[in-house]
């Protein structure tokens, strides 16, 4: 044909008449794309999220340092050459630390959203389409873990658990899905209502086709804006965890962790305890925006 | 002895907590034969369509579709007998659905081989070009949408077909369309309509006799013949064929 | 009593090619394309399908095209005064006061926590330098002159509360306490049942008649248009293919003289009295936009 490989795939892309499923999916899911990719500040953020990616993959390489290898005649060295972001109070290279903590941080986000999500949105989608009695216990259920300030939830819960990272994560996820099952609920009660839900009732669907392939796909795109939104959320309850000493344990290179442990030297040794609250900041940040470039994209329907 | 009715409702009466929205309505549909319904906001004209159509539950009385009663909650052979189409094309088609998916849907709840062969079949009976079969309803036109909604309603190869003001969201020109398609779909099949409208024109164009229903009560039953004539004899059914004769400025 | 016609009479409003332009992404929609008419005090119709430019037409003479559209004309006076030249203070106060609009579904156009009497007397407050208790009279006045019978008991009400007809009413009464010259309704019966139409159909039409208003009556409804207005302008993609005194449409005499589009629109529409078993389609020739 002599056209470069590129404009093939584009003319696949955007074609008005795809000629496969696949392709129709694709086609959307590009053209979703080339909405998103025209907000600058949502591709900040997915620039910042893919950069955390990317250092937790390579963090032994980025690393100028072992994060756990400790040595008390460079302790509290101020940011040099050597020492990026200094050392903390055991000596440890803080750079190091934090590329490595990018991990720590991806794990409680990946099992707080692989839970949280599907959860909430499972019991908000039933709780809402079946209605009755069904409805009436999950809300009630829904409202008690509402009723409490999340991380004092979360508190309660490690503190019972044993602190650590895995229970930390479970704590979260446990006080996170309430509001993500109100949402679906919202949102359901209102996709119930619609003539595309009375058209798949006519053709015999039972109700469990008809939340999970005609209601749950109408409240996902809301749901994956929300725990984008969220994530900032969870990785500072996360830090708050950990800087009370309640989640991932010492020497694991944790953010938060490693805030509270530079609160001593705050005033004398601010790289400490500033560079790990940076990192927090930047990662939340770049969820953030994200989250929103996606709710613009998304929502349009 | 005569053929079987293929519509029986009677004294059919809904409630929706305090308000009585239908009242003791009864009327037979003939096998092959258009009813339309027509009536203003409020006067229970799509409520009646949605318990035949089993959508709603609160109601009492007895309805039978081709010779068998029906209960609330309707078996599958009574979805592969009664379809519906829905007014709004733009709320009727699922946002995230391709049309091949909301024609391969109903096929796939009653277990029926051949996808490939009836969802091209069904796109053709309601003049889609087979390039739109991947498509999304936001990448249609409202007629084209109208048109996917009856092709989803057609494809379980019912008898009876329901139609809730199925051109009152579209364009004169393209209402022409929908309202020519419906009526060859009509005679290839010999399928059974009723159809629900507020524009008398439309169902005198559609149906062989017609029901004007007010305040959830069947007012007067007739022919198009009589509505044509300008003779209903009920004073309502009169006064809905002036106001829809446009607007009329009182001399002097 | 009909509105005189009187072409010595300076024009409401003078609209020399019109033109709408949104400029998207994927390049320049033109939704608008060069329409100009003179408005006296009468009724005038715009009909037209969905894309036809008539609801943009509307809203262009308002200042109401929202970004990223613009509004371009050789010429738009209101009265004697440039519209396109006039600074944006100015355009903004004449909006309302002197050019109303009321649109299809008065659930939208109303706020939902003040009571739709309060919305009105605030909408003569606006324009007027009144007292609250001026504003209550003005207002009370105004819901009986669209045909409200209990002014003082609908006054209290929350949008919610009334139905499609009269918040359409409401709506009116609105729209018309300031007394402007001109109104421009879009579709505002649409939403309606046929015999609350005629109703708000007849508050408008004594408007025109005995307030001497100009009123732009915007619709997709060919009976309604041709029952109701004096002069029809017939749009398609943005452009009037004519304009005729709304009598000829149904004038089986004049149908040499009308544009094919028009025709169409006309023969596709099914007809009590010519039962037919078929309607006729439409085809739209591509010149009619050259």
């Amino acid at each position: 044909m002599g056209d470069s490989p590129l404009t093939n795939w584009t003319d696949y892309l955007i074609t008005d008449s795809p000629s496969s499923r696949r392709q129709a999916r694709l086609g959307q899911f590009y053209r979703q794309w080339l909405a998103f990719k025209r907000n600058r500040l949502a591709m900040l953020g997915l620039g910042i999220v893919v950069a955390l990616l990317l250092v937790a993959a390579f963090a032994p390489l980025i690393a100028t340092a072992d994060p756990l290898a400790q040595n008390l005649d460079k302790r509290l060295l101020p940011p040099s050459l050597v020492n990026f972001f200094g050392t903390d109070s055991l000596g440890r290279d803080i750079f190091s630390r934090i590329v490595f903590g990018t991990r720590v941080t991806l794990v409680i986000v990946i099992l707080v959203v692989i839970t949280v999500g599907p959860v909430g949105l499972l019991i908000g989608a039933a709780s809402g389409y079946l209605g009755g009695w069904v409805d009436r216990l999950l809300m009630r259920i829904t409202d008690v873990f509402l009723a409490f300030p999340r991380l004092v939830l979360a508190l309660a819960f490690v503190a019972a658990l044993g602190p650590g990272l895995e229970n930390a994560v479970i704590a979260i996820a446990i006080t996170a899905w309430p509001p993500y099952a109100r949402v679906a609920r919202a949102e359901t009660l209102i996709i119930r209502q619609q003539d595309y839900i009375a058209a798949v009732r006519l053709q015999g669907a039972s109700q469990w086709r008809i939340v999970w392939k005609h209601v749950v796909p109408m409240c996902l795109p809301s749901l994956i804006v929300r725990t984008t939104l969220d994530m900032a959320g969870i990785i500072l309850t996360a830090a708050g965890l950990g800087f009370l000493g309640l989640g991932a344990q010492p020497p694991i290179p944790e953010w938060g962790a490693m805030i509270s442990a530079g609160r001593e030297q705050i005033f004398d040794q601010w790289w400490v305890a500033t560079f790990p609250g940076l990192a927090i900041c930047i990662v939340a940040l770049g969820f953030n925006l994200l989250g929103d470039g996606l709710r613009d994209v998304m929502d349009a329907r | 002895m005569t053929t079987q009715p293929a519509i029986t409702l009677d004294r059919l009466n809904v409630s929706f907590g305090d308000s009585h929205v239908v009242k003791d309505l009864s009327f037979e549909v003939r096998p092959g034969e258009s009813y339309g319904i027509v009536g203003e906001s409020g006067s229970g004209k799509s409520t009646v369509l949605r318990v035949l159509a089993g959508l709603n539950r609160d109601w009492s009385g007895d309805v039978a579709i081709l010779g068998q009663p029906q209960p609330k909650i309707r078996n599958k052979a009574f979805h592969r007998a009664v379809q519906m189409v829905f007014q709004d094309p733009y709320g009727s088609l699922h946002p995230k659905k391709t049309v091949d998916d909301a024609l391969a849907e109903p096929l796939m709840i009653h277990g029926i081989r051949d996808a490939e062969g009836r969802i091209g079949r069904a796109m053709a009976d309601v003049g889609l070009p087979a390039s739109f079969r991947f498509r999304y309803p936001h990448q249609l036109s409202g007629g084209q949408r109208q048109r996917v909604a009856i092709a989803r309603a057609l494809v379980l190869e019912p008898t009876i077909l329901l139609l809730d003001e199925p051109t009152s969201a579209l364009d004169v020109s393209i209402q022409a369309e929908v309202l020519n398609l419906l009526q060859t779909l009509r005679h290839e099949r010999k399928l059974t309509y009723i159809l629900v409208s507020h524009d008398l024109a439309v169902v005198a164009h559609m149906c062989e006799r017609l029901l004007v229903m007010q305040f959830g009560r069947g007012v007067e039953e007739m022919t198009a013949a009589t509505l044509a004539a300008r003779s209903p004899k009920t004073a309502y059914a009169q006064q809905l064929l002036t106001a829809s004769e446009g607007f009329r400025r009182k001399a002097g | 009593m009909r509105a005189p016609d009187t072409p010595t009479e300076q024009p409401l409003l003078e609209l020399d090619n019109l033109r709408v332009n949104f400029h998207t992404a994927t390049g320049i929609v033109r939704a608008v394309r060069g329409l100009s008419f003179t408005l006296g005090r009468e009724r005038l119709g715009i009909v037209g399908e969905s894309g036809s430019g008539k609801s943009m037409t509307g809203r262009a003479i308002l200042d109401l095209i929202p970004h990223p559209g613009e509004v371009l004309a050789d010429r738009m006076v209101y009265r004697g005064q440039d519209l396109l030249t006039m600074d944006k203070r100015t355009r903004r106060k004449l909006r309302g006061r002197h050019i109303s609009m009321v649109m299809q579904d008065p659930k939208f156009s109303l706020n939902p926590v003040q009571t739709v009497g309060e919305q009105i007397a605030e909408a003569y407050r606006v324009h007027h330098k009144a007292s609250a208790r001026e504003a209550k009279q003005r207002s009370l006045a105004m819901l009986e002159q669209v045909q409200i019978r209990e002014p003082g008991r609908v006054y209290e009400l929350y949008p919610h509360e009334v139905s499609g007809g009269m918040g359409q009413r409401v709506m009116i009464a609105m729209m018309l306490i300031a007394e402007p010259d001109i109104l421009i309704a879009d579709e505002p019966t649409s939403a309606l049942d046929v015999t609350v139409q005629l109703q708000i159909l007849k508050i408008l039409d004594d408007l025109v008649t005995q307030r001497g208003m100009g009123l732009i009556f915007i619709s997709h409804d060919l009976h309604l248009v041709q029952s109701f207005c004096d002069r029809v302008i017939v749009m398609y993609g943005g452009k009037a293919m004519e304009t005729l005194p709304a009598a000829e449409l149904a004038d089986e005499t004049a149908r040499s003289r009308r544009h094919p589009y028009t025709l169409g629109l006309l023969g596709c529409l099914p007809d009590l009295d010519h039962p037919k078993a078929k309607l006729a389609t439409l085809t739209r020739d591509p010149a009619w936009l050259a």
